[in-house]
């Protein structure tokens, strides 16, 4: 099992309490493991939705499905605000996978999502690719943190991830999406790597926001340039989607430092972008830019 | 290539994608200005690798895909479309600004010449949708169009570096396979090709709103 979890191909069957106990990652619930049939496949099947709504003032559950690999779970309420987590009971994606994720923020209502963990991409079969499909929508007034934590590619993965987010015109959307090559601090250097990252953001119906990343072939090779990642190890995009976003762009620099830029592309639509020798050093500009962006600190389990 | 360019045609090209052509792409370094101040582009090799990179993995690579998309687009509502992408895809203010007011300028002087009327359009999309209007093959459109992002850039260098001309053009000429090979691959791309990995360079345009004296408007 140990070799297994550290030669980048993921565990099929996998207790959760194991895994915290080898130190990859701080879960803490023992969420259920995937039922035999489905662990037996060759792939991992999940979809999770959430509606947010407000009522008497707090966001609350509106309407909940999950099914397949991908659950999600509802820390205590920290503030007005509704809190969801992101499990992915299957241990990670690989090829083949097929993730889909959707949430809506209700009229004024709150939603912060985040996962339990950093998620990981693993050795996939020669022409099979996860995917992972995310579709955020907010109505008038809303507000959505898509907060999830890294994304790790290792040797052999294949990922393609779509999240697609149409929102009204006075929301407030906080989207980040941090990834980690391998592990830099266990000296892996992944090569063979395919990561196709797409984002698409409208408001009110107009595409605002489109981001592509793509890696292909030998990713550490690729990220080595002095006008790619500059031999980084991890980079992270974040955009803050909201009326008040150009009151944020000095503080949001301050609060970055020099761990990346940040621009106001257009009229309510901030951009940053970070890039760090690995995940430690990217969460040093990461965290007080997300946490002078969204004005609360980080979900919970960012911090476990 | 199969057949020579018609030589109306490539004169055509080599008019739109030349620097005395007046879309002010001298008044553009998409970035390099805040990578020299940094140090980053110090000499002819490290412009040269930036600029490799920049065609390979960044904005090149993704404006030759763009402007194949709107080359082959047959609707307006299509054309339309890749338009909205190409804006969206700009990752600072600097760098939309850089599109959007060279390709309002191509579309503009080029409807006044030629029989194309084109709208405001992203530059990529822009000498796409002209190159189709007035038939021009969209091999040579791409070649001249990568050419002239490599010469621009080379021409900003030269100012910045500063480099030598004789280095400049030398670091230019490296880059004419890659460009060949760059617009082949754009010859059978889609959209869904699209993408980068340049985020260095993204923070250079994004770095280059605050700096404290500068000779670009990106």
């Amino acid at each position: 099992m140990h070799f297994a979890l550290f030669s980048g191909d993921r565990p099929r069957q996998i207790d959760l309490n194991k895994r915290a106990a080898a130190g990859r990652s701080a879960i803490t619930i023992h969420a259920p493991s995937p039922a035999p049939s489905l662990a037996a496949q060759p792939r991992a099947i999940g979809s999770a939705s959430v509606v947010a709504k407000r009522r008497d003032g707090r966001s609350v559950i509106g309407a909940l499905a999950q099914q397949g690999s991908m659950k999600l779970l509802f820390p205590r309420a920290r503030a007005a605000q509704l809190d969801a987590v992101l499990l992915n009971t299957a241990g990670g994606l690989t090829g083949g996978d097929r993730f889909d994720v959707a949430a809506t923020a209700g009229p004024n209502s709150h939603i912060c999502l985040t996962t339990q963990a950093a998620e990981r991409a693993y050795r996939a079969q020669p022409g099979e690719t996860a995917t992972l499909d995310t579709r955020l929508t907010l109505e008038a007034g809303a507000r959505l943190d898509w907060l999830p934590q890294e994304t790790l590619l290792y040797e052999g993965s294949a990922l393609r991830r779509r999240l697609t987010i149409d929102m009204a015109a006075d929301a407030r959307a906080l989207i980040c999406e941090p990834v980690v090559l391998g592990r830099a601090r266990m000296g892996e250097v992944p090569r063979r790597i395919f990561f196709a990252d797409r984002i698409d953001l409208r408001r009110d119906g107009q595409l605002i926001l489109a981001d592509r990343t793509r890696l292909a072939g030998d990713a550490t090779a690729q990220l080595a340039g002095s006008a790619t990642g500059r031999g980084c190890g991890a980079w992270a995009t974040v955009w803050l989607a909201a009326p008040e976003a150009e009151t944020l762009l000095e503080p949001a620099r301050t609060a970055m430092k020099d761990g990346g830029g940040a621009s106001l592309i257009r009229d309510g639509l901030l951009a940053a972008r970070l890039i760090a020798p690995d995940s430690f050093e990217l969460r040093r500009s990461l965290i007080p830019l997300l946490e002078c962006l969204g004005r609360a600190p980080l979900p919970r389990t960012w911090m476990i | 290539m199969t057949m020579p360019t018609d030589p109306a045609a490539l004169l055509t090209l080599t008019q739109w994608l030349s620097p005395a052509y007046p879309v002010g792409a001298f008044s553009y370094s998409h970035g390099l200005e805040w990578a020299v101040q940094d140090g980053t582009v110090h000499d002819a090799p490290s412009f040269q690798d930036w600029l490799c990179q920049l065609l390979t993995h960044g904005s090149g690579r993704n404006d030759a895909i763009l402007l194949a998309a709107a080359w082959a687009a047959d609707t307006d509502d299509a054309l339309r479309g890749i338009d909205d992408l190409a804006r969206a895809l700009a990752p600072s203010r600097e760098r939309a600004l850089e599109t959007e007011a060279q390709g309002m300028a191509f579309a503009r002087t080029t409807s006044d010449i030629w029989p194309a009327a084109l709208p405001d359009l992203c530059y990529p999309v822009a000498v796409g949708a002209a190159a189709r209007a007035m038939d021009l093959p969209l091999q040579d459109t791409l070649l001249m169009y990568l050419h002239g992002f490599a010469g621009n850039l080379t021409s900003a260098a030269i100012r910045l570096v500063p480099l030598g001309q004789t280095e400049g053009q030398a670091a230019l000429a490296a880059m004419s396979s890659l460009c060949a090979e760059i617009a082949r691959n754009a010859m059978t791309a889609t959209l869904d090709d699209l993408g980068s990995c340049t985020f260095a360079a993204d923070i250079a345009s994004m770095k280059h709103e605050t700096q404290y004296s500068r000779l670009f408007r990106s």
